[in-house]
């Protein structure tokens, strides 16, 4: 699976936002593939890393195939990496 | 040109021949010199954040002239959340640099030129907006920074431009030629003016016929012929030029920039001129730049509020206090007056409207309601880190006094060594580290750095009562006393 991810600008994060990505990315190995979404580049999901509730990054120039997964809080590291391993290829 | 990282726009600013003053004499190497090194170093930080994917999404936007990706320092505000996301993207650049990083006044100029260009032209069939169109192109498409700049001189200031005794206290047209105009006099406090590829020039004040010549505004590159600047000088700034200076520093890497601006018959060909003479214009340009430039102060200087808050959490745990309920309260005193200055930047945003040219402006009530409380908050939030971090953070030795190994007193030990001794706290924290955040309190409280933080948060968007006056004029107490009639039962 091709997750594209997608960081809101990082003006006030509660907590570090790479980190997130780098706990998810070990935590689903195997099941999924992480690059920094681009314009143009049709994904299977889109991750979308804010730094607050507000989670406020921009992400209608993008291309998903199912759905765009929102977090903004490193208590949904877990959740995430559970669904991404529930999903397998299902998009 | 895609664009610029840190790297090259450092590298963009050697390619011009900007003439800088300092300290009586001309500096070439203006680039590399160690006191204004560090205001170079904070702009370059709004070129490289703009590659890093953590923070791209406050950094660039969608260029509503050309459809490209933009830095948003050269962006004009297509919405509220354009507005929202520039106040957010200055408090993450205070974070990263505690400075202040300049590139502001050149965005802000840009939506204030831009909309009253179009109401100009509308008025008198002029040509500016298409102008001033080209321009912002121009500067989007080589990624550049530009002082957006306001402030004349303003000589006595019981007097109108025209009526000073030197005519050219305020900036003004000398000659009106056929391909151009020559303009004369200068701006004043130009934040990181030396630092920026071209001036982007506004009037400083309303304006009536009598100042006509006054009422201008024009673009230019920041080394034509008769332009120069003379750099102004700030608080301990000569420590950046001792040997191997660090820790007395308190912040090494970055730090602000203002200079005197000189226009000396400097010519403007007529494709980079914006305003000339209109000067019924004048007010509605320098309400829009300030407006913008007031919304502004409600991020950058929370970004700078929220590392002297950790600084102060720092200093009281190397200090070993951290756990006193007395620093812990005025912690959250720090927090809650830098956040309400940030509720105040955000709320003047979304409550922003679309001008005539189709770009936002802010909510004029709330920016000056927030450019006022930054008038007053950060000199307590400095007041309450000075206190929490003790009176050592201004009594302290030199960083070379810990480093000395000259044996002195009759124990053999030597300066560093007794240094060490004495000033060492908490247990596990060197005493090393606690010199470095006391002096960055000292350098963001009354060093270099203060100039940023407090007396440009006090003069700088205008001083508190010019926010007063717009308040006053926005602030609709006639619909207030109704409410009040309506509620006591007043009938008249």
């Amino acid at each position: 699976m091709l997750i594209g991810v997608k960081f809101c600008g990082g003006c006030n994060p509660r907590y570090d936002r790479g980190k997130a990505l780098e706990a998810i990315r070990q935590g689903a190995k195997g099941a999924a593939e992480f690059v920094i979404a681009e314009e143009g580049t049709e994904y299977d999901r889109l991750l979308v890393i804010g730094g607050c509730t507000n989670c406020c990054a921009s992400v209608d120039q993008y291309t998903v195939k199912g759905d765009t997964i929102r977090m903004w809080g490193e208590d949904h590291i877990d959740t995430i990496i559970n669904n991404i391993k529930k999903w397998g290829n299902n998009i | 040109m895609a664009l610029m990282n840190g790297a090259q726009y450092i590298e963009s600013l050697r390619k011009l021949n900007t003439k800088v003053y300092l300290f009586g004499e001309e500096v070439k190497d203006w680039v590399d010199h160690p006191m204004i090194r560090p205001s170079i170093e904070c702009l370059a930080m709004t070129y490289e954040l703009a590659h890093d994917p953590q923070y791209s999404d406050l950094m660039t936007a969608t260029s509503n002239l050309t459809g490209k990706t933009v830095n948003r320092f050269a962006h004009l505000h297509q919405s509220t959340g354009d507005l929202v996301k520039k106040v957010k993207m200055q408090r993450l650049l205070g974070q990263k640099t505690a400075s202040c990083f300049q590139r502001c006044v050149g965005m802000d100029a840009f939506n204030a030129v831009y909309s009253t260009t179009f109401e100009i032209d509308k008025k008198y069939g002029t040509e500016y907006h298409e102008r001033f169109k080209k321009y912002v192109e121009y500067v989007q498409e080589n990624d550049l920074t530009v002082d957006g700049a306001m402030t004349d001189p303003k000589g006595d200031r019981g007097l109108a431009p025209s009526q000073q005794a030197d005519p050219d206290l305020f900036l003004r047209i000398v000659e009106k030629r056929e391909d151009g105009i020559v303009v004369t006099g200068a701006k004043v406090h130009q934040t990181g003016s030396i630092n920026s590829h071209e001036h982007l020039i506004m009037p400083t004040i309303a304006m009536t016929e009598a100042d006509k010549d006054y009422a201008v505004s024009f673009a230019i590159q920041s080394d034509v012929p008769g332009l120069f600047m003379v750099y102004g000088r700030q608080s301990c700034d000569t420590r950046k030029l001792e040997e191997n200076a660090d820790v007395d520093l308190g912040n090494k890497k970055f730090g602000g920039q203002e200079a005197l601006v000189v226009f000396d018959n400097v010519f403007i060909p007529n494709e980079r001129v914006f305003l000339c003479q209109e000067y019924d214009f004048a007010g509605m340009l320098v309400e829009r730049f300030a407006g913008y430039h007031r919304q502004s102060y409600g991020g950058c200087k929370v970004g700078v509020g929220d590392v002297i808050i950790g600084a102060a959490a720092l200093a009281a745990d190397y200090n070993g206090a951290q756990k006193a309920s007395h620093i812990k309260d005025k912690l959250i005193e720090m927090t809650h007056l830098n956040e309400t200055l940030y509720c105040c930047g955000i709320a003047c945003s979304a409550e922003g409207y679309p001008t005539q040219a189709g770009n936002y402006q802010i909510d004029l009530l709330l920016a000056n309601v927030c450019k006022q409380n930054v008038t007053r908050f950060p000199y307590e939030i400095v007041r309450l880190a000075e206190d929490i971090a003790g009176g050592l953070m201004v009594t302290m030795p030199s960083q070379k006094d810990f480093k000395s190994d000259l044996v002195v007193g009759q124990s053999g030990k030597t300066i560093g060594e007794w240094c060490n001794k004495f000033f060492a706290a908490a247990p596990g924290v060197s005493t090393e580290n606690r010199m470095r955040i006391l002096r960055f309190l000292e350098n963001i409280c009354l060093g270099s750095s203060a100039v940023g933080y407090r007396t440009e948060s006090l003069h700088g968007a205008g001083s508190p009562q010019a926010q007063r006056i717009m308040i006053a004029r926005q602030g609709n107490i006639n619909q207030k006393k109704e409410l009040a009639k309506a509620i006591a039962g007043i009938k008249e």
